[in-house]
């Protein structure tokens, strides 16, 4: 038996099995394996990669050499061009702008066998940093709307690249999607007065049954409406709009969550292809006081079929609540 | 420069690389992922292997549920959604749910195990498409229902099964208007209020007009690379004539859409070497008559189409994230290369 269940924010319905639910043995699982070879992400082939733009070192070791811990450089295939205006034009019924943006690769540690799951808390901590860091660097640039920071682990996740690494884009413009989650918790806040995320929160404390790790400033839980099987968000305690005001009390907690759900998904799940995101509002908007930043992981272990892109509807063969109980059991 | 492209009807925005556009011979097409078991249930002799048929294009002095057929419906084993009972709307705590009240068909397109569509002859797939408008006109009665989706999912990366790879579509009905739906008629009805004119059909005339992006240019239909396409080799099969409705379809413009995608599938099939894909047909929901405040210029706003989406980059956590698409094949240099592969049909 299956069930509609409606998102809270955005307004989407997914159905989810709660009866049979599909559990990770069932899942069709290949772990990710590194193959080695020469990669442009490792200490001693700096000069494969665009120069350096920051960089958490040893010592005093020179830019564009070995010695760091964490490594932010550009895209060498980017997505979206530094230079330039946007110049926003129509052809006909159509419109376009040139594509102006930055795309750029944190490195998250020189170890090429080593994911982010495997750092500790203490290097992960240092990655945030480097997320927080460029936040607040691009979005001085006046052309910019949006920073979206996420990673792809594993190829099927669209990962081009074994060593583990992020990615962070500066856009010219919202995207669609956050602006569906902002418009979502607009509504609810003018209607409830409350944040919807702030809301859920209490939910899942409440309910408990979808929480899969909690320290003193995050939760992590299977949220009621997940899009895919053992999808799962970390949310900060306390209401705020934007992921680059965090204070570094609470990147230590953020890095400490992290890990520890990565931990879980990579034990339970035998290291699947994931994706995360990090959903914040927009630069240089002083609305949107009623969204909450967030991360959300979405494991990839069952492919997107014609139903879901032709209807946004989408099916889970896992409901959240034996998700989160996995998990939450993973004995790590 | 890349380009950042926005689809007029949902305003969705698209990165284009132009400089450094990928060519078919860049895609690596696998399939390893692609298998199937030696039994496939929807053969033609095997109909005892599915549940029993809703509906079948039977040959005369045949018997339901048996050999002398040209397409078969049955209802899907996922077993996901109960046509019984009722919706039973409620709410846990902040949280709201339904029951699955919903339909889930399989339309077999053909007794023979062909693979693709390219492989069938353009009068039997006629007869799939005439199915699937029956199946959707049937579904439109069950009052539950507000909207019927009939897609594809071809090849195991593009959601197909690893059973069967029997050439068939599926139907799902709901009793919910799916979002991305809702954002289409949402966009076309904004255009039409500010032009009093379909976006679809201006679309259309601007397409005819340049060529730039036309794969195929028949007499009822017209076959595009869409101005922002997501994907690479995205293709979208359009009505020429205004209609909101596909199962309003007339018999000449349904023979003319079996000519169209029987050319657009077997250039896909040749061009980029059986490439895993999605098709879906976006028509317009079910109106019920207590309804008519709701959408009310859906019949003329809101244009039917097929969306045929080939699977072979991977979306990756930027779109996901973003709703954004990062595309590397411009459209106007997919269509040159799908409009120069010649098929005869």
């Amino acid at each position: 038996m299956s069930q509609f269940r409606r998102d809270p924010i955005t307004g989407r319905w997914i159905i989810v099995d709660i009866t049979e639910p599909k559990t990770p043995e069932t899942f069709e699982l290949h772990p990710q394996t590194k193959k080695g070879g020469v990669c442009p992400f490792c200490p001693g082939n700096e000069h494969m990669t665009p120069p350096e733009i920051e960089a958490i070192r040893h010592g005093n070791s020179a830019p564009n050499t070995p010695g760091w811990m964490v490594r932010v450089v550009s895209n060498k295939f980017p997505a979206l061009r530094i230079e330039g205006n946007l110049d926003r034009r129509g052809i006909g019924v159509y419109d376009m702008c040139n594509g102006v943006g930055a795309h750029e690769v944190i490195i998250e540690t020189p170890d090429h066998y080593k994911d982010l799951a495997d750092l500790s808390q203490g290097e992960i901590r240092n990655v945030i940093f480097k997320f927080r860091s460029r936040s607040l660097d691009l979005e001085k640039d006046a052309r910019f709307r949006y920073i979206l920071i996420f990673k792809n682990h594993g190829a099927q996740a669209g990962a081009s690249l074994e060593h583990t690494h992020t990615q962070l884009v500066a856009l010219p413009i919202v995207p669609k999607r956050v602006q569906e989650e902002l418009k979502g918790a607009e509504i609810y806040f003018n209607y409830k007065e409350r944040c919807v995320f702030c809301d859920m929160i209490a939910q899942e404390q409440e309910d408990k049954i979808r929480i899969v790790s909690e320290n003193q400033n995050f939760i992590a839980f299977c949220p009621f409406v997940p899009r895919f099987a053992f999808e799962t968000w970390i949310l900060p305690k306390m209401h705020d709009q934007h992921f680059k005001s965090i204070d570094d009390r609470r990147v230590d907690d953020m890095a400490g969550i992290l890990k520890d759900v990565l931990v879980r998904i990579k034990k339970v799940l035998n290291d699947p292809p994931y994706n995360f995101i990090i959903h914040t509002a927009p630069i240089r908007d002083g609305r949107n006081e009623e969204f909450h930043w967030h991360l959300e992981i979405m494991p990839k272990l069952v492919s997107v079929a014609g139903f879901e892109w032709g209807s946004g509807f989408y099916i889970n063969p896992t409901a959240p609540e034996v998700a989160a109980k996995y998990l939450k059991d993973a004995g790590i | 420069m890349p380009e950042l492209r926005k689809d007029p009807i949902i305003g969705r925005w698209v990165i284009i690389s132009v400089e450094r556009a990928m060519r078919p011979n860049d895609f690596k097409v696998s399939h390893a992922e692609d298998g199937e078991e030696d039994f496939c249930p929807f053969c033609e002799g095997h109909e005892d292997h599915t549940p029993p048929e809703i509906f079948a294009m039977r040959r005369p002095g045949s018997e339901r549920n048996k050999p002398g057929w040209d397409t078969r419906v049955v209802p899907s084993i996922s077993g996901r959604f109960t046509i019984h009972g009722n919706l039973e709307r409620r709410g846990i705590g902040m949280y709201d749910v339904m029951n699955p009240i919903g339909a889930h068909e399989v339309i077999i397109e053909s007794p023979t195990h062909y693979i693709d569509i390219s492989q069938m002859d353009v009068d039997k797939l006629e007869l799939a498409l005439d199915t699937a408008v029956l199946r959707i006109v049937d579904l439109e009665r069950d009052q539950r229902f507000k909207y019927c989706l009939l897609f594809k999912n071809h090849g195991a990366r593009a959601g197909g099964s690893k059973t069967t790879r029997h050439v068939r579509s599926q139907i799902i009905a709901t009793p919910v208007t799916p979002t991305r739906v809702k954002e289409e008629l949402r966009g076309s009805r904004i255009y039409y209020q500010y032009k009093e004119r379909c976006l679809f059909c201006d679309i259309i005339r601007q397409e005819l007009e340049s060529g730039i992006r036309v794969v195929v240019d028949s007499m009822h239909m017209v076959a595009i690379t869409p101005f922002a396409s997501r994907f690479p080799f995205e293709i979208w099969i359009l009505p020429k004539k205004h209609c909101a409705d596909f199962i309003n379809i007339q018999r000449d413009e349904l023979k003319d859409l079996a000519r169209v995608m029987k050319i657009v599938f077997s250039k896909l099939y040749k061009g980029l070497n059986d490439p895993p894909y999605n098709y879906m047909l976006h028509t317009a929901p079910f109106r019920r008559e207590k309804r008519s405040g709701y959408w009310l210029t859906i019949k003329e706003d809101y244009h039917w189409h097929i969306e045929v989406t080939p699977r072979i980059t991977q979306v990756a956590g930027f779109e996901w994230g973003s709703g954004f698409y990062i595309n590397p094949t411009p459209p106007e240099d997919a269509a040159k290369y799908l409009r120069e592969i010649d098929v005869t049909i």
